[in-house]
């Protein structure tokens, strides 16, 4: 365990190697909010009411400063499994006397940190400037553990997508689609509660909620109930995802030894 | 010294050998080929479900819906497509220069920005190609006299997009690597050109057709697909040369620099 | 005719020096630490048409920077050039024309290809007839040995048959001028042969003159009439490859072996001890300090000689001499 906390750390670091790059990426949110502003501000201003489907504009646009810092800083290697089964480097990395796995984990979730903090406080401050003060403060630490584990489910469906490429030839049209299936079924541009019914019924039975709207829509209703109602659907994600990943990975490695890279 | 006309012939002639050669290559690998076409119009669709469930709740915001969606997300991608597809290097424009690969282009007897740029193809920018024509056709704006005023739109957006990579991409010559601002920067320019510009109040619309020219990618030509009148054509065609003719002298600049060596930064 | 004069051509490079990590980009801004470089300082050299020329140096010695200015890609701080005619970096693209080029860690050859593709591309690139195109092609393929190797996409051939195709495509319009930069790098031992004739033989074919840059000293001993040793920007040393290897050392080597298990001791002044076995021995001594035959006579006393080799030293031993002795002249 010990060695992972060692590479989780060397990867926070390593993530500061170029200031200006992080600094960019993470101010890639104030675009996409920018825009959400005007649109939303408008979507309310054409109904009659100032609360829409339990959410006022102020509500609404706190859900989607979290719902894209999820999205700007979940876990990217779903390539660089597939790049490495397809040369066929992932035999020798298999060698090392580390689970390939919780390799990525620890690398990945080093990653994150800072880019997390950067674009939460860049998120944060236009929020604030546009619609006023953020959600209680007491619902922020249940919000991170709620991004923590959605952002496990998020980890294991991205390890699902590298490891097709055991199968598949091409991985990237997965990464594509997977994006967009969490921005649709997560809720990145709309909450979840302003779907048809149909489709809030779809979205709630699926992962991908779990991993953005569960988090960003507890950040704006604080709610121990909601809290606990939303960790038991992740903690069953991620233990059933987990295993999928297990026996995907195992399936991978045996098809390898038997073909040889 | 050859009249104009005749070094445009030549560079065409140029371009269409580089653009087989690119095809060539694409077409060694067709199935992740086609897979990355398909894959590239499904990723677009399932990103305009979003407008669809948006309009299905509330209908319009200030006169724009779903149609007019529709014809600007035809307008964008078919120039990101177009873009993509034929000029594609234009999107790692940064990393050629940081990483000294201009040398190889200056070796050459070819314009280097031409060659530069063209000198590689994204694939699947063939997919944005034919999602973006596909909405187009459904936007209810399609007519056959209309897709000659499309085809001019797409043009002039193209133009205006690939000279807004050159241009921010050539950053790259005075600060060593510009490519996380130039993706922060295409972002912007894609995020803002899909939005419906009855939105944006005074200056954000100005913005919008100045610093990030959004516009002149999204609703110029999406209004002058819809119809032609002077202010559209005049303003997209006068945005579109001011551009390209920045990103010329931008990159000519930057390429000036590269050249007396100072362009280059050492990390200790 | 003379193809390339450089004289007295220098190359001063300023840059920002930024440390790694958010504490040395913060200091770059601020305060930010200029280097100068000075690359190239005043070189002067010239090649003749037909020449075939080595231009030898380790790292960082100026080498790539002065091959840089010779076609237009930098602009010199100082000094002048004259290639095929033209200021390189005021007429750049009229020299394109004229001249080829092969960097060994840098492929031209387009990876997913065959390289017949790459070789229509350059046609047109070169803006030459399709006819003539056609033509060279047949030709280039017939000199490299590669009429079977065309059709086949190139990351699947060997890294040998790759730098046939490259320094072919290099050729495709007939350049005057065709400058090498580690050709042979990574290759084995024949194939690396192959390549040194095949340059050879388009030199002596088609007069293309020729302006090699290589740590291989074999490339120079097999393809080069002349050689530039270049180190810190200057040239230290410029003569013909075989006056090079008998003049600048006078240092023998000489391998022997007896018929009897030799004596131990066989130190002798001015020689060095570079092996001892049971059964022969092998000396180093320089010429100018203790002559040959005195040191043969030393050796055939100590025993009945059953076999004697005598050989001058490499020329990778030649050059990392020089370098050692200008380094001590100049510290």
């Amino acid at each position: 365990m010990k060695k992972y906390w060692a590479i989780f750390k060397t990867q926070v670091i390593n993530s500061l190697a170029y200031p200006t790059e992080i600094m960019w990426r993470s101010m890639a949110i104030l675009i996409f909010l920018w825009v959400f502003t005007f649109l939303w501000r408008v979507a309310f201003d054409n109904s009659s009411t100032t609360i829409l489907a339990g959410l006022t504009l102020h509500d609404t646009l706190w859900y989607l400063m979290l719902a894209e810092t999820i999205e700007l800083s979940r876990p990217r290697f779903a390539n660089t499994i597939a790049q490495s089964v397809k040369d066929g480097s992932i035999a020798y990395l298999l060698c090392k006397p580390y689970d390939f796995l919780l390799y990525q984990l620890s690398v990945n979730a080093g990653d994150t940190v800072f880019r997390l903090i950067l674009t939460f406080i860049f998120g944060s401050a236009l929020i604030w400037r546009m619609v006023g003060a953020p959600p209680d403060i007491w619902g922020w630490p249940l919000t991170l553990i709620a991004f923590s584990f959605g952002w496990l489910i998020n980890f294991c469906l991205t390890a699902l997508i590298g490891l097709a490429a055991f199968v598949v030839e091409e991985v990237t049209p997965f990464t594509w689609i997977y994006q967009k299936l969490i921005f649709i079924l997560g809720g990145m541009m709309i909450p979840i509660d302003f779907y048809p019914p149909w489709l809030q019924n779809i979205s709630k039975a699926l992962p991908f909620s779990y991993v953005m709207y569960g988090p960003a829509r507890l950040f704006v209703s604080p709610d121990l109930e909601r809290f606990a109602t939303l960790l038991a659907g992740q903690l069953a994600w991620v233990a059933v995802l987990g295993v999928l990943v297990s026996v995907a990975y195992r399936r991978g490695l045996r098809r390898l030894a038997i073909n040889g890279g | 010294m050859e009249g104009k006309k005749n070094s445009v012939r030549r560079e065409l002639k140029f371009l269409f050998a580089i653009w087989k050669a690119n095809l060539q290559s694409a077409m060694e690998y067709r199935v992740a080929f086609i897979s990355q076409i398909l894959g590239m119009m499904l990723n677009n669709a399932f990103y305009f479900l979003f407008w669809v469930i948006f309009f299905e709740r509330f209908k319009e915001v200030r006169g724009w819906g779903l149609q007019d969606m529709f014809l600007v997300f035809g307008i964008t991608a078919t120039s990101f497509g177009v873009t993509a597809f034929l000029f594609g290097n234009a999107f790692s424009l940064s990393e050629v220069i940081a990483q000294g690969r201009l040398d190889y282009y200056l070796s050459m007897p070819r314009p280097v920005l031409l060659h530069a740029v063209s000198a590689r193809s994204i694939p699947s920018g063939m997919g944005d190609l034919i999602y973006g024509l596909t909405s187009y056709l459904l936007s209810g704006y399609f007519s056959w006299s209309g897709l000659g005023r499309f085809a001019v739109g797409v043009t002039l957006a193209s133009v205006t997009f690939a000279s807004f990579l050159i241009i921010v991409h050539s950053l790259t010559f005075w600060l060593g690597n510009a490519s996380a601002l130039a993706r922060l920067l295409m972002n912007a320019i894609l995020t803002f050109a899909l939005y419906p510009i009855t939105l944006f109040n005074g200056p954000a619309k100005f913005l919008l057709f100045t610093i990030v020219p959004a516009a002149l990618m999204g609703s110029v030509p999406a209004s002058l697909a819809r119809d032609l009148t002077w202010q559209n054509l005049g303003g997209l065609s006068l945005g579109a040369a001011i551009l390209l003719g920045l990103a010329m002298v931008v990159f000519r600049l930057g390429l000036r620099r590269y050249e007396s060596g100072s362009a280059i930064q050492i990390e200790v | 005719m003379t193809v390339i004069q450089i004289s007295n051509l220098r190359k001063t490079f300023t840059t920002k020096r930024k440390a790694a990590g958010l504490g040395g980009s913060l200091r770059s801004i601020f305060r930010p630490e200029r280097r100068v470089t000075e690359a190239v300082r005043g070189i002067t050299f010239g090649l003749q048409a037909g020449e075939r020329l080595g231009l030898i140096g380790p790292n960082g010695a100026g080498k790539s920077t002065t091959i840089k200015m010779l076609t237009g890609i930098l602009f010199p701080t100082d000094g002048e050039a004259s290639v095929l005619g033209y200021i390189p970096w005021k007429e750049r693209r009229q020299l394109a024309y004229h001249i080829g080029t092969v960097f060994g860690q840098r492929p031209q050859l387009w990876y997913h290809l065959p390289a017949i593709d790459t070789f229509q591309l350059f046609g047109k690139i070169y803006e030459l007839e399709d006819k003539a195109i056609k033509q060279r092609i047949g030709f280039l393929a017939e000199a490299f040995e590669i009429e079977d190797l065309l059709e086949t996409p190139v990351r699947k051939l060997s890294l040998g048959q790759r730098m046939r195709c490259e320094i072919a495509a290099s050729l495709i319009h007939r350049p005057k001028l065709l400058l090498l930069d580690e050709p042979s790098i990574g290759l084995d031992v024949v194939a690396k042969q192959r390549i040194r004739d095949t340059i050879r033989r388009m030199n002596e074919v088609e007069g293309v003159s020729v302006l090699l840059t290589s740590h291989d000293a074999g490339d120079l001993e097999a393809l080069c009439k002349r050689v530039i040793i270049i180190n810190h920007g200057q040239i230290v040393y410029q003569d013909r490859v075989s006056n090079l290897k008998r003049h600048y050392l006078t240092t023998k080597e000489v391998g022997v072996r007896y018929a009897q298990r030799i004596p131990g001791n066989f130190a002798m002044e001015n020689v060095n001890i570079l092996k001892v076995g049971k059964y022969g021995v092998k000396l180093g001594f320089n010429t100018s300090e203790i002559p040959a035959d005195v040191v043969l006579a030393r050796l055939a006393e100590k025993g009945d000689l059953v076999d004697i080799t005598i050989s001058d030293p490499s020329l990778e031993e030649v050059i990392a001499n020089i370098y050692q002795e200008v380094e001590e002249a100049q510290a």
